[in-house]
Formats: C-alpha cells, structure tokens, sequence
C-alpha cells in the first residue's frame, strides 16, 4: 500500500520463491542473480521508467512506445512533414484534452466538449460570415459565450448537485442542436476570400500558430496545475473532496471554474478547428469528447482525478493522434479507429491497474 | 454577562444557549458552556449524546438554529470552519483524518493556506522548510514531501496536530482521537495533547475513551441527549462517576 514498502511488497507478491527479496531489494545494485532480485530489478526499472500512477513518464513511456510502433509499421510516419501535420491537425483535440484534464483532475468528466466545439465554430463563422463581424470581436464574443455556458454548467454540477455525467451530456446533444439550429442545419464557408481570423490557422516563421496556441495552452495549464494555489485545490478535490471542504477550500467555486476553463478551451479550439478547416459544419469532430477523455486517460490523470498532468493530457492526444495518423497511412477503413482506440484505453486501464498492483 | 468560571484565565471561546435540530432530532438543546484559555476540556457522552454535533458547531461546519457565541467576550458569528481557522484560531482535528492521499504532507498541511509568491504563485520551498520545522518540533521524523498515503493513522494524526501548531491556532479541537489509531498509539496521542497544552494551547478533547479523558483532562463537560448535565473538574474524578453522570442522568436511569 505505502510507497515505501513498494518494492518489498512487490517483490513478495511476485512470489519469488520464498519471497526473498528483503528491505533492500529495490535498490538494483544489491543482490545477485536470485531470480526474485531479478523480478525485483524488472519492477525498479519499470518504476523509474514509468513512475507512479499519474507520473508524466508514464504518457512519455507510451508516446515513444506508439512512436515506434508507427515508425516500424510505416516509415512514412516518422517523415518531418508527417510529424508536423500530425502536431497542426490535432492541436485542437490537445486543447480540448487539457480542458477535459482540468474537469477531471476534480473527479468530474465533460462529454460536451465537442458540441460547444462545434458550436462555437458556427457562431464565429456565423458572426464573421453573415454579419460582418471582425474577426477579432467574433473571437472574443465566442469565447465569452463558452464561459458563460461553461458557468452555467459548473453552477448546475456545483449548486445543483446534478452529476456532471448527466449535465454535460445535456450539453453534448443540445449543443449538437445549436450548432444545427445557427444556420439551419447547413455549414458554412467563408467568401473565396477565407475567414477574416483565418489567420489563426497562419504561421510565424514557419510555424504553425496552432503548433503555439496549443503548445502555449499546455504549458500555462501545466503551470497552473504545478504551480498555483488554485491548482493544488482542484488537485485536492478530486483527491478527497471532504478533506478539500473542511480545509477551506471553496469546492464549488474551483469546480464551477473548472467547467468554465473547459468551456473557454473547447471555444477556443471550435475556432483553431474553423480556422484550419477553412469551412464549419454541425456535423463536425464527431466523437471528439470521447477522443479527449481518452487522451487523458493515456495521459495518467485517473477517472477519480486528484493527480496527473496536462502535459501528460496533451501527449495522451498525441497518442490518440498517431491511431487516427496511422488508420490514414495505412488506410484502413476509418471505422477501424474506434476500435483502435478503444484497445488502447484497455491497455492504459491496464497498466493504472497493474501499477497499483505493484504498489 | 461573564460568567464565574472565568476565574483562571477567563473564557476563550464561550457558547451561549446552542440549539441544533436535524429535522424532528435535537442534537444540541439549550447548551451553554466556556471554554477557558490554556485548559484541557473534555467532553465525554453515549454515542448521540450530541459531542460531535457540539463540534461541528463551533469548527463552523454545521451552523446552529439558535445561540451565540462570544470569542474572548466578543459575540462572534461562526459561519464557515475556513473563518474558525482564521478568525477565532480554532483548528479542528476531525476523527476520520480526512485528507488528500494524492497529495504530499507539506501540500495537505498548507491546503487552503498556501503561502504564496508574486502574489500567484505556490511558494514551495518556504512551506516545504517551515513544515519540517513544525514537524521536527512535534519530535516526529515525517518527511514534509512523503505523500500523504504512506503516512500510518498516528502520523496522519500528528500531521492534523501540525496544522493547528503552523498556523499558530488558539484552540485545538480533537475529535476522537484515538479511534482511528491502534490502541499502542493513543498514548502517544495523549502525550501530544499534554505538549499541546504546555505550549499554551487550549484542547477540546472529545472521547468515548473516558480514562483517556481521565488522564489528561482538566475539566470534563457530560453531554447526554443534547444537554450539558455536568461540568466537572478533573479532581478525584473516577470512570465510575462519569458513567453515572452519563447514564444516570436519563430518564429511567437505565444503562444502555
């Protein structure tokens, strides 16, 4: 159970014969070639690689694995040009995975990410399109817009006491509805000219500014989750919510915050998303909240929250990302991904599971 | 209004005619009690006696339906157990020992009290030295940064005690100590209330445990069906007498 006694404890379970593994076992050096020195060696070599549950050298450990693999199934994948396309198409699923690692770090979860997605990519492409909007007011009015819905979601989880489960996903249909509603059910597309904040989906010295959006958002979320007050208390709620109250922590507000900080995030990749495509229907990301539970998933941070990562979040995506990458470069049929997925959260449950096995 | 028993150092904390109902239940009726500066206090009973019910008054968790309470004379509101912690310096030490298994013990003994760093920032180093400062006063060797879900139930206690001694509390407020530990331990429990109390704090002790009470308290407070039936000096006490105090007290006088 305790972390100190891990590796003994381990060692024992592991029944090496006669559990011989003392104290020390975990320490390589000690010992000789005792076959339960050697489980015992594995387990401390797997440990410093992939770390405690939630450790960010765990979604490090399977990126490198998921990179390889890709590589030794098609070589094309490891080409500079596929790598870099791979970061600029999925830097809005990173950005709505780091809002979905916030909401749940405090043991919540958001299934309606991709419809306030979708929707906030109708409404800017609506308000440049058709009204004449600047781009730059239509982005903040958006973004605005999430927050509030955002609010309103914490408040209803928070105040309410309605499970987020259900909550949210109330907003995964009716934001579906909205996004269908905003122009009648069909798409829209700018004037030949491209959206007037098409310049989001631009580059700065050969770089994608959605490479940097996302990447700047990983690493402000990081920070916060790291290094601020405020990232401490989500982490405590969702490690015991009681404790978290009884400390002064002021649960409902951090959680109703945290429901807004998801909602800003899927707004702002709704835009990245119009912006790249170039064109918005309410059909879009399909199956885009499951996609960014999955990532955090992968990503170390467990169902129950409490500890993790965001840049363990966004290289869940990634990984998520190579699936999707690799069902293209080998052009299975699309369908293929979900199962792909699907076998992919299986194994990173199992290696949670297993690593608390080892505990 | 200030009462006799002020005599020794006069009231800290002093409560006033305290009801609290859930629904048709009276878990505190009419109670009236001081508690004074630097003293050990007691407070023993059956089990819905309203003890707990009495604490979670005054750490403000729960709020009463009627009373007041005065804070070295002062009337005070008690609204939340974040305000008790500040305010009225009132560290509650709850009997589950609650607390956050993901986080490490410097992050569980700041929670909700971080020093901070430009204003935003966590300020890891001064917290992380100035627990193992505390620690290391308390005579334990647990280290600030192991996480929270190696400790043993007595360190979790100890850690609790900790936060009362960092932020400097007045009043430290145990509810049932020793219930969560092994019984070996709770004489280490016991020893850490009278260090406490040398320190100058102030305890409230509430315990099923009456030779625990017995043994460091300086005066015992009876609760029995939501009432104080006696307030008694700690001076020839017995567990016998307290019993009597507890059971007799009812109606019926019957024992269970």
């Amino acid at each position: 159970m305790t972390v100190g006694t891990q590796a003994a404890g381990g060692a024992a379970e592991a029944g090496g014969p006669g559990g011989a593994a003392g104290p020390g076992g975990s320490v390589p050096a000690a010992g000789g070639g005792a076959p339960s020195t050697a489980v015992t060696r594995l387990r401390s070599l797997w440990r410093l690689l992939v770390g405690r549950e939630g450790d960010v050298r765990r979604p490090i450990a399977f990126l490198v694995l998921g990179v390889i693999v890709a590589t030794i199934i098609t070589p094309d994948f490891i080409r500079p040009s596929n790598i870099n396309s791979l970061l600029v198409d999925n830097s809005y699923l990173v950005v709505i995975a780091i809002g979905e690692a916030f909401v749940i770090m405090i043991g919540s979860i958001d299934l309606g990410v991709e419809s306030l997605l979708v929707s906030a990519g109708m409404l800017i492409a609506w308000l440049t399109v058709f009204h004449g909007m600047p781009g730059g007011l239509a982005v903040v009015v958006t973004l605005a817009a999430a927050v509030v819905i955002g609010l309103l979601v914490g408040v209803l989880v928070a105040k309410v006491h309605i499970p987020s489960f259900v909550v949210t996903l109330g907003v995964y249909w009716g934001f579906r509805g909205v996004a269908l509603l905003i122009n009648d059910q069909q798409g829209i597309s700018p004037s030949s000219r491209g959206f007037s904040f098409g310049g989001i989906a631009g580059s700065a010295g050969g770089v994608s500014n959605l490479l940097i959006i996302s990447l700047a958002v990983v690493v402000v979320a990081q920070v916060v989750l790291s290094l601020t007050p405020f990232g401490l208390w989500l982490k405590s709620i969702g490690s015991n919510e009681l404790a978290a109250r009884r400390a002064g922590i002021r649960a409902d507000a951090a959680k109703i915050s945290v429901f807004a900080i998801s909602a800003f995030l899927a707004a702002l990749a709704g835009i990245m998303y119009t912006a790249w495509a170039g064109t918005i229907v309410p059909s879009a990301v399909e199956g885009y909240s499951l996609e960014a539970i999955a990532a955090v998933i992968l990503g170390g941070i467990p169902f129950t929250g409490g500890r993790g990562t965001a840049v363990g979040a966004a290289l869940g995506a990634l990984m998520v990302a190579i699936i999707n990458d690799l069902i293209v470069l080998l052009g299975v049929p699309s369908l293929w991904e979900y199962v792909f997925v699907a076998a992919v959260l299986i194994v990173a449950g199992l290696q949670a599971r297993a690593g608390r096995l080892v505990k | 209004m200030a009462t006799d028993a002020a005599t020794r150092d006069g009231p800290v904390l002093s409560v006033s005619h305290l009801v609290k109902r859930f629904g048709a239940v009276t878990a505190i009726d009419d109670v009236s009690l001081d508690i004074l500066r630097g003293e050990v206090l007691g407070i023993v009973g059956d089990n819905g006696a309203g003890k707990s019910t009495f604490l979670s008054l005054l750490s403000g968790y729960n709020h009463p339906d009627a009373g007041e309470f005065r804070y070295h004379g002062r009337p005070v509101r008690i609204s939340s157990p974040a305000q008790t912690r500040r305010e009225l310096g009132i560290e509650m030490v709850y009997q589950d020992l609650a607390m956050s298994p993901d986080l490490n013990v410097w992050q569980n003994l700041f929670l909700g009290e971080e020093s901070r760093r430009w204003a935003l920032f966590l300020d890891r180093r001064a917290m992380r030295s100035r627990a193992r400062e505390v620690l290391r006063e308390m005579n334990t060797k647990i280290d600030p940064a192991s996480p929270v879900s190696e400790l043993s139930g007595g360190e979790r206690q100890l850690v609790a005690v900790a936060r009362g001694l960092l932020f400097d509390r007045d009043i430290i407020m145990l509810d049932e100590p020793t219930a969560a530990i092994s019984v070996a331990k709770a004489g280490d429990v016991l020893h850490t209330i009278r260090s406490l109390r040398e320190r100058g704090k102030t305890v409230v002790l509430i315990s099923h445990r009456l030779e625990d009470v017995l043994a460091v308290a300086d005066r015992i407070a009876v609760f029995a069906a939501g009432k104080i039936v006696s307030v008694a000096e700690n001076k020839g006490l017995t567990v016998e007498d307290l019993l009597h105090l507890m059971f007799g007290a009812r109606a019926g006088g019957a024992r269970r």
